[in-house]
């Protein structure tokens, strides 16, 4: 047994420790925004929060989760208004879109750590997400965006 | 008889309960249903709002419900282009619509709509007249009925922002549709008669908007292919055998699979369209239970062709093939079909050989599809860009008439040419056949790549012949690949010559150039070997990808043999005359308009301005795929070279842009940059190798494609156009990897011939000089 | 002629059983100890609530639920397995379940238990458990231990079969081992030391034995008291050196070994993990005084003392090589690095404590490649390292040589140490083992 809380809620299951949990989230939960592209761990697509902190879920077994807490693309802001998804939004960031939830949760959860960052920053902690429709120039302007968004507010 | 093998297994999929949710955890649940007849993307979930009381629908393409709102049917697939949104700019503008009463409906595969596909970005192109006439039909209709229940004459009424206008009085267009009185229809004859507005008058056209699909792309709520799932469905990973065509299944052993928790059987397809030879599919109650079984599976088969191919043994092939003399296609270029006579009469001759390395699709999602059967009909729910293509596969693997399969279309995890293939819905079609229940088929990245149709390893050979003013008498360009269109479309799609020769147009389009070189030879050869071994792909771009770096490379090696810079060589070979004149409706100006982009895209990057040392800027242009719907491009790369380490940093990107009118400015910019990025990546940072039959890279840890870090500055601008609107999706791709290679000799003196350039390639060249 | 040479050898045969013989009935007699009559459970209300809370801190900085209790089985019931050189040795039932467990055990025989390792019907324990370190413990703390295992719920659950060899499985032979090794008794304050050194000395050698994963030994697997703390393999992993040897370019000063040893998270060092999770667990519970008491212990030794410049200049030098590999590159192994590791470990400005530094960490500082390779492959889980925070294990995707070339990049950008040889097969071995409990 194995549980944790994903979006603020607890969920409990007996599913084998080592199913990524990824497709915990995705088939069992239900979630589909968290997204499956590589499942080695070098495209981003999977990833979510643990802890606050973003990890890939296509590598992260069931098992390590115990007691944490996750968070997914679905429970980043409960009316899906984060700044950083307002930003997306008005710079219409996505092409295809697969790869823009794994994209935003990595910028939220690089935000935490790098409130204004620099273009060095965002190349360091963004080059793990990868955007097969090449989205970067967007993706690197609606950060900026969204950090000068967050910093303006008390 | 079943057609297929199959053996049982273990447990039963839905004896489980393994998921437990705490007690209010509404919205979370298990075996919930996911299958959409079609899709709204601008809807969370995806599922189009029921329309309000009687619809008016004067053509197949919209309808208008007694709310107003105007639903337009979309039957281009979403891969990124927000290509809904842009059709459907051109529908509502000529409608005279409310546009934020307009919503977009992705649509199954009825026959109604006609040919389904999307890509050689010719969506816009091929819609603009077709939705311009039934937005302006509509509003016809609108106004004769509005006039009609106002009491007005409809020559004294208007049509604006969703109603129709009378002096001082309107009626919306939702009034006018609740009630009832407009049943028009008009014939085709009819709407190809209609006008269309002058361009003066356009109100959505042009102008900005936000795509119907960016919001669900940004919350987790948009529903692609892989998202499509149903109560009492299996999951499917393929085993897959050693060669793509060919390949036979001896054995198989599933002991150690079946003691993976949720391993359900497998499965030997029979595939009689002969799409997936040798495929088992492994069959189980959850995905990751599939995953690890099929890990476990053993299988024996017997190989097919091209089991022991290298990416070297290819390349030989098509050298081969472009040295000889006869053999290929000769395009219908020349005047007369004569060989010219290089040597001869000529002052000085040049030769060269170019190459390009395999490439993948690496579409961010993997391939997937949800085939179930329903009431006799089997439906594909996936994503998908060319339904009318592999429709009748389908028909012919399930053994069933074309009426009864359906593909219902989902958003795709991009396309870039991948998804023009669908050969991967027929496993998942073929399984929920044999088993009699939904099977959701999902592959691995590793899978995904093994199975890519890839983009073909190519070699070109270019031959130019000066007289001794430096002018150029003949060109030739012969180029060998192997030929998507041929092996996955088959031969009534190719394209054929006077003569009655047959040949892949996608395989060869680029070679057959608006430039003024005289006598002018175009030769296209198919590598058999190459079409034996794996199923060639288009991928964006497709033939342009490797014509243009040779022809563009080349154009620069001809300027500075004789001595011109390589804008102005260029830009005196684009005289517009003759062959290259251009014509109506797509091809207005011909030559001179890539001209022009040449000259703007070379102001714009400062050219001839002094540059650092080993820093140099490099030109290449292109008109896109197709010389009857040309988009004019050209770019200027600026790259900086470490002699020491090889490496080559691209500083800037500057592209300009004739696509004629641009219906969606910040959608078209996207397509542009993406496209470009794709260029670049392809230039410097991916490709891949054959080796046994397979490639080599099927992962991220070895295949490295353009990441946000290697992202350079990019310029990019449009002219101002009312032509024509023709592709943005594909024709910046093939201009950056030339433009590079040329920047690179105008930097160091190297010149780099094949592609994907690698410090190692770079480092050679510059000792080679 | 034959005949003489074979009365000589029997007559020398028969001399060498007599003596393994008496040698035997010796060891016998010096090795014998009485069972200790066995009780009936003592009544879980017979403990007084405060010493049994006491027993709970003791407990968990004794780490005993962590060796007593089997993944996902029932907490003290034994059955966790350690791997030794002499054989897989299973823990045992310590639950007071009187068929199974120690319910029938009164406090002196659990008492000399802990203080000479032998079991209540007077069998010698294997040095697995540790009571070298445990003869250091005050008879209060044995105590309120005792208190506290015997108010724990009894579970039902035999042993399971230990795979240590004949004739190493002959209990007896234990005892020739303490004779040779153990040296019982209390801990013994040093009088010249503070009252805090001589507490978190009491603590260190005794309940939490921290010698006994830092400290390497010998052929028959007895600490090598002259290279304690020295730093030794334990379960797959590596405990690093705990005293000068230390090879992190930051120094363990007093207060990032209260970070760690508190929380199992240090801004220098990184976050526990391995079997150092269950440690910083463990210790957790101590009084704040006593974690700071254990600090002081290590601190007085390390090295550390007035460390601050060099701190100083160690993490400017980290913080640099930080940024190398994350910007355009076409080194394979830097673009590895970027995309698969840059995203959580890229610290830029400042030391961020849940994003270790692979420049300062002693799994890139270690001679040893080990515990980089294992947390690569296996990652550290939620519960392990800084709590709540998942780092992901690259096994599944990543080859051996994928891993092999990430441990060695690191290595060369992040440390001016030699570089580590034979990574590749290193990797493949330790993928072999598998992830461990
Ligand atoms: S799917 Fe997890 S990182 Fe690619
Ligand atoms: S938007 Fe398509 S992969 Fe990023």
């Amino acid at each position: 047994m194995t549980s944790f809380t994903i979006n603020g809620r607890t969920v409990t299951t007996d599913l084998d420790d080592d199913t990524p949990l990824l497709w915990v989230i995705r088939d069992h939960i239900g979630l589909t925004g968290t997204k499956f592209g590589c499942g080695i761990g070098m495209c981003g697509a999977c990833t979510v929060h643990v802890g606050g902190r973003a990890t890939r879920s296509c590598i992260t077994p069931l098992a390590a989760v115990e007691g944490a807490a996750v968070t997914t693309i679905e429970g980043l802001d409960p009316a899906s208004n984060h700044p950083l998804q307002q930003a997306w939004r008005a710079l219409q960031v996505p092409q295809c879109g697969y790869c823009q939830s794994g994209q935003i949760m990595q910028a939220a959860a690089m935000l935490q750590d790098f409130p204004a960052p620099s273009d060095a920053e965002i190349d360091a902690v963004m080059t793990g997400s990868l955007c097969r429709c090449m989205t970067y120039v967007r993706i690197r302007a609606a950060i900026k965006q969204a950090a000068a968004e967050m910093g303006a507010k008390p | 008889m079943s057609r297929l093998a199959s053996h049982a297994g273990t447990a039963s999929p839905f004896s489980r309960r393994s998921f437990l949710v705490a007690s209010g955890a509404a919205g979370v649940a298990f075996g919930f249903s996911r299958v959409l007849a079609a899709i709204d993307p601008s809807v969370p979930g995806s599922v189009p709002a029921a329309a309000t009381g009687p619809l008016f629908e004067p053509t197949i393409w919209f309808g208008i419900d007694a709310a107003g709102i105007v639903t337009v049917n979309i039957i281009r697939a979403e891969m990124g282009q927000h290509v809904g949104t842009a059709l459907a700019r051109i529908l509502a503008d000529e409608l005279e619509a409310d546009w934020d009463k307009v919503r977009i409906v992705h649509v199954d595969s009825d026959p109604k709509w006609g040919l389904m596909v999307t890509g050689g970005s010719w969506s816009v192109w091929q819609t603009f007249p077709v939705f311009s006439q039934a937005g302006a039909a509509g509003r016809i209709a609108l106004i004769e009925a509005g006039a009609k229940l106002m009491g007005a004459n409809p020559a004294n009424c208007t049509a604006k922002g969703g109603a129709v206008h009378a002096g001082g009085r309107s009626m919306s267009y939702g009034d006018i549709a609740k009630s009832g009185s407009v049943a028009r229809q008009f014939t085709p004859d009819e709407l190809k008669a209609l006008p269309i507005k002058p361009v003066k008058d356009r109100r959505l056209i042009g102008r900005e908007t936000h795509g119907l699909d960016i919001d669900a792309k940004t919350n987790g709520t948009a529903i692609y292919g892989i998202d499509a799932k149903l109560p009492g469905m299996v999951y499917a990973r393929p085993k897959l055998p050693p060669t793509r065509n060919g390949s036979k299944v001896v054995s198989v052993d599933d002991a150690a699979a079946k003691k993976v928790k949720g391993y359900l059987r497998y499965l030997v397809l029979d595939d009689p369209s002969d799409t997936v030879p040798g495929w088992v599919m492994v069959i189980a109650s959850s995905y990751y239970a599939a995953l690890k079984a099929t890990d476990l599976l053993e299988v024996t088969w017997t190989t097919g062709p091209g089991a022991d191919m290298t990416e070297a043994s290819l390349q030989d092939h098509a050298r081969a093939l472009v040295a000889k003399a006869d053999g290929g296609i000769q395009l219908d270029i020349a005047d007369d079909d004569s060989t010219p006579n290089f040597g001869a009469a000529a002052a000085s001759t040049i030769e060269q050989i170019y190459t390009t390395a395999t490439v993948l699709h690496f579409q961010l999602e993997p391939l997937n599809a949800l085939a179930f059967e329903k009431d006799g009909v089997f439906e594909i729910h996936t994503g998908n860009q060319w339904q009318s293509l592999i429709l009748p596969t389908l028909a012919k693997a399930l053994a069933v008439p074309e009426t009864k399969v359906v593909l219902r279309s989902y958003l795709l995890g991009g396309g870039f040419g991948r998804r023009l293939n669908g050969d991967y819905t027929i496993p998942a079609a073929l399984a929920t056949k044999a088993l009699g229940r939904p099977v959701k088929m999902i592959l691995t990245r590793e899978d995904d790549a093994r199975f890519d149709s890839v983009r073909s390893p190519s070699v070109q050979r270019l031959r130019m012949q000066f007289d001794g003013s430096g002018q150029i008498q003949t060109m030739e360009h012969h180029a060998c690949a192997g030929w998507p269109t041929q092996v996955i479309a088959g031969p009534t799609l190719l394209a054929k010559t006077k003569k009655g020769g047959q040949y892949d147009p996608f395989a060869i389009a680029g070679a057959d150039h608006w430039y003024d070189v005289g006598h002018q030879k175009v030769r296209a050869v198919a590598n058999d070997l190459a079409n034996a071994t794996f199923r060639p792909g288009w991928l964006r771009s497709v033939g342009p990808g490797w014509t243009n770096w040779a022809l563009e490379s080349f154009m620069d090696e001809a300027a500075h043999h004789t001595k011109t810079d390589p804008v102005a060589f260029r830009l005196k070979l684009l005289s517009g005359e003759g062959r290259n004149a251009g014509s109506a409706p797509n091809a207005v100006g011909g030559a001179l308009r890539q001209a022009e982009m040449v000259r703007q895209a070379a102001t714009k990057a400062g050219w001839g301005r002094p540059l650092p040392a080993d820093t140099g800027l490099g030109m290449a242009t292109s008109f896109g795929q197709e010389r009857d719907m040309p988009t004019w491009v050209a770019c200027v790369a600026q790259v900086h070279v470490d002699r020491a380490s090889g490496i080559v940093r691209v500083e800037k990107l500057t592209l300009t842009v004739d696509a004629g009118t641009i219906v969606d400015p910040d959608g078209a910019l996207a397509q542009v940059q993406g496209g470009a990025l794709w260029g670049l990546s392809m230039a410097l940072h991916e490709g891949t190798e054959f080796a046994a039959g397979q490639v080599k890279d099927t992962n991220l840890n070895t295949y490295t494609p353009l990441r946000i870090a290697d992202v350079p500055e990019l310029d990019i601008s449009f002219a101002d156009s009312a032509e024509v609107p023709v592709g943005l999706g594909e024709p910046a791709t093939t201009v950056v990897g030339p433009a590079i290679g040329n920047a690179i000799y105008a930097a160091t003196g190297a010149r780099l011939r094949h592609i994907p350039i690698t410090p190692a390639a770079v480092l050679a060249a510059l000792r080679a000089r | 002629m034959y005949g003489i040479v074979f009365a000589v050898l029997k007559r020398v045969l028969i001399g060498i059983v007599g003596c393994v013989a008496v040698a035997l009935v010796a060891l016998c007699i010096f090795a014998w100890r009485p069972a200790i009559a066995e009780i009936t459970p003592p009544a879980p209300a017979s403990f007084a609530p405060a010493l049994i809370a006491q027993g709970e801190v003791l407990a968990s900085a004794g780490y005993c639920a962590s060796c007593h209790t089997a993944k996902g089985g029932k907490p003290f019931a034994g059955g966790y397995a350690m791997a030794t050189p002499f054989g897989t040795i299973y823990s045992t039932n310590i639950t007071p379940d009187v068929a199974t467990g120690i319910g029938t055990w009164s406090e002196p025989a659990f008492r000399r238990a802990m203080h000479e390792g032998v079991a209540r019907d007077g069998a010698h324990l294997f040095p697995a458990f540790p009571y070298d370190h445990f003869t250091k413990l005050t008879d209060g703390d044995v105590a309120a231990l005792y208190a506290y295992v015997m108010t724990r719920p009894p579970v039902r659950q035999e042993a399971s079969a230990n795979t240590v060899p004949f004739p190493l499985n002959i209990r007896l032979l234990q005892a020739g081992w303490k004779t040779l090794f153990f040296t019982p008794g209390r801990f013994r304050p040093e009088p010249a030391q503070s009252a805090a050194w001589n507490r978190g000395a009491y603590l260190a050698e005794g309940l939490s034995h921290c010698a006994a994963c830092h400290t390497p030994r010998g052929k028959l697997g007895a600490e090598l008291k002259d290279r304690a703390y020295a730093g030794a393999p334990i379960d797959g992993w590596i405990a690093p050196p705990l005293g000068k040897t230390n090879p992190s370019p930051a120094a363990w000063t007093q207060a990032e070994l209260v970070a760690y040893l508190g929380t199992g998270v240090s801004r220098y060092h990184g976050t526990a993990a391995g079997p150092m999770s269950a440690v910083a667990r463990g210790l957790s519970q101590l009084p704040a005084a006593d974690i700071a008491a254990i600090a002081t212990y290590f601190a007085s030794s390390n090295g550390s003392a007035g460390a601050g410049a060099r701190d100083t200049a160690a993490i400017a030098h980290a913080l640099a090589a930080d940024r190398i590999g994350t910007g355009l590159s076409y080194d394979p192994a830097a673009r590895l690095y970027a995309s698969a590791c840059a995203s959580c470990h890229y610290n830029g400005r400042q030391l961020n404590p849940l994003r270790p530094d692979l420049a300062l960490n002693s799994a890139v500082n270690l001679d040893d490649p080990t515990n980089l390779i294992r947390v690569i492959l296996y990652g550290v889980s939620a519960r392990d390292g800084a709590p709540g925070i998942v780092m992901p294990g690259f096994a599944h995707g990543f080859t051996n040589a994928d891993v092999a070339r990430i441990a060695a990049y690191l290595r060369s950008t992040r440390t001016a140490k030699p570089a580590w040889t034979d990574l590749e097969s290193k990797v493949a071995t330790i993928r072999a083992q598998g992830q461990g409990q």
